[in-house]
């Protein structure tokens, strides 16, 4: 067309620098040129103004955030660890792992070991794991449970709820029969004639329990003394120590 | 030392075994690969899926790459490209004609980051114009034909250079030039039809 050659460009030559136009790397004589046919040329202005508009519009799209756990989740499924760093016990710490594990049973289990170790104290304690896994037998909770736990969240945070039922249904038990038990006690008191003062009585019930040791009498009567004894006790664990004292 | 060789010290140290160095490259990619995954497949959960597959894929073949042949950046473009490609074939069918009008994905719901981070001070007017914005022109990319799609999303997204594009697709630089300015004008059309319907 003779516009276009008046204008020193041809469509093709117009096309072949569209991209160049685009990122503006052309001379300014060519660019000139290139402009002055974009203006003239019916098909090729438009071509260019639609690329220019196409390229600002993806300039304008903003990156993503990827998912937090990403990083995690590609290590897992990788590596089968979810940090390389984590697994190696962080960068500050050179010790290696059975080193440090040593420190720790030297620190915290070692003394106490030497103390179980002691005649006096083997039995006591002997005693005290014996009736600590009765405890947890009466409950409902195996050893051979513990072998079956699964380690899966959904897993451990079910495990946690039926155990904590068990033990609050054990709790409920013991409690019910301490409940029976003061209730006997209170219609004794109504039948007995020489009522001896609540405190003495309550001192009396006490001394009658034959295997406690002298702390647990003297916890109880330093308790306030109208309280049915044990009725109320708050928290599942004092039971527990309680049926470990007497089983000791 | 230069980002080329750090790169390819950790591929090295990756094909011994090292984990630590496995972590530093997925650090330095995932970002990059799970946008350009979000671009093409268009949802977040398909490209946090893809993304993954992309990675397990890389660490199967790491060994394949060869530093002499070219940049890791061109290889792991070459490999994310193949497995969307994939996903696209095997979704070709199920995938429901979307309009720009279509619900929007997760990335749409919320502000972009750096809107989260700091108030723009654009009136809460425009900031939220400026979201809708972000989700049509996303919806329109999702309209492109693949090839156009692709060639847009390495220029004009992941801000790669024409040749670096060529390797990763495999076809001339001419070609990638030609598909990137096709791609764009496209885009500006649909756009165009969209904002005009709209006004
Ligand atoms: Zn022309």
């Amino acid at each position: 067309m003779p516009e276009e050659t008046k204008h020193g460009m041809q469509c093709p030559e117009f096309d072949a620098m569209l991209m160049d136009a685009i990122d503006r790397v052309l001379s300014s004589a060519q660019q000139a040129r290139f402009e002055a046919h974009a203006r003239m040329c019916p098909s090729c202005g438009p071509i260019f103004a639609e690329v220019d508009a196409g390229r600002l519009w993806l300039k304008s799209i903003e990156e993503v955030e990827p998912p937090v756990h990403l990083v995690q989740n590609i290590l897992a499924s990788t590596t089968g660890i979810s940090s390389a760093r984590l697994a190696l016990g962080g960068e500050p710490s050179q010790t290696p792992l059975s080193e440090r594990m040593r420190e720790w049973f030297d620190v915290w289990i070692r003394p106490g070991f030497t103390a179980v170790r002691q005649p006096r104290f083997a039995l006591s304690f002997g005693m005290i794991f014996f009736s600590f896994s009765v405890g947890l037998s009466a409950s409902g909770l195996k050893a051979k449970d513990l072998a079956q736990i699964s380690l899966r969240p959904s897993a451990v945070k079910h495990t946690y709820y039926s155990t904590q039922a068990k033990v609050v249904k054990y709790y409920e038990n013991i409690r019910l029969v301490y409940e029976v038990e003061s209730r006997v006690n209170q219609v004794k008191r109504v039948i007995t004639p020489a009522e001896p003062a609540p405190a003495e009585k309550q001192q009396n019930r006490n001394n009658d329990t034959s295997g406690k040791p002298e702390q647990r009498q003297e916890r109880n009567s330093s308790r306030d003394v109208n309280q049915p004894v044990l009725a109320s006790l708050p928290s599942p664990s004092v039971t527990m120590a309680t049926l470990s004292w007497r089983l000791v | 030392m230069e980002d080329a060789q750090v790169v390819s010290l950790l591929v090295r140290r990756c094909t011994t075994g090292d984990a630590a160095a496995w972590e530093e490259i997925v650090q330095r990619y995932h970002r990059r690969i799970y946008n350009m995954c979000y671009r093409f497949a268009g949802s977040a959960d398909d490209a946090q899926d893809l993304t993954q597959e992309v990675f397990i894929k890389m660490y199967r073949t790491l060994k394949s790459y060869d530093v002499d042949r070219g940049a890791f950046l061109t290889w792991v473009t070459t490999v994310t490209r193949n497995l969307l490609v994939d996903h696209f074939r095997k979704t070709k069918h199920d995938r429901i004609t979307d309009s720009l009008d279509s619900p929007a994905s997760e990335h749409e719901d919320a502000l972009p980051l750096s809107e989260q981070i700091a108030d723009t001070g654009l009136p809460p007017d425009a900031r939220v114009q400026s979201h809708e914005t972000q989700r049509t022109v996303h919806q329109a990319l999702l309209k492109l034909s693949p090839d156009l799609r692709e060639a847009v999303i390495l220029r004009d997204l992941q801000d790669m250079d024409y040749r670096e594009i060529a390797l990763a697709l495999r076809v001339p630089e001419g070609t990638v030039k030609s598909r990137i300015n096709r791609g764009r004008a496209e885009l500006a059309r649909l756009l165009q039809r969209t904002y005009r319907q709209v006004m």
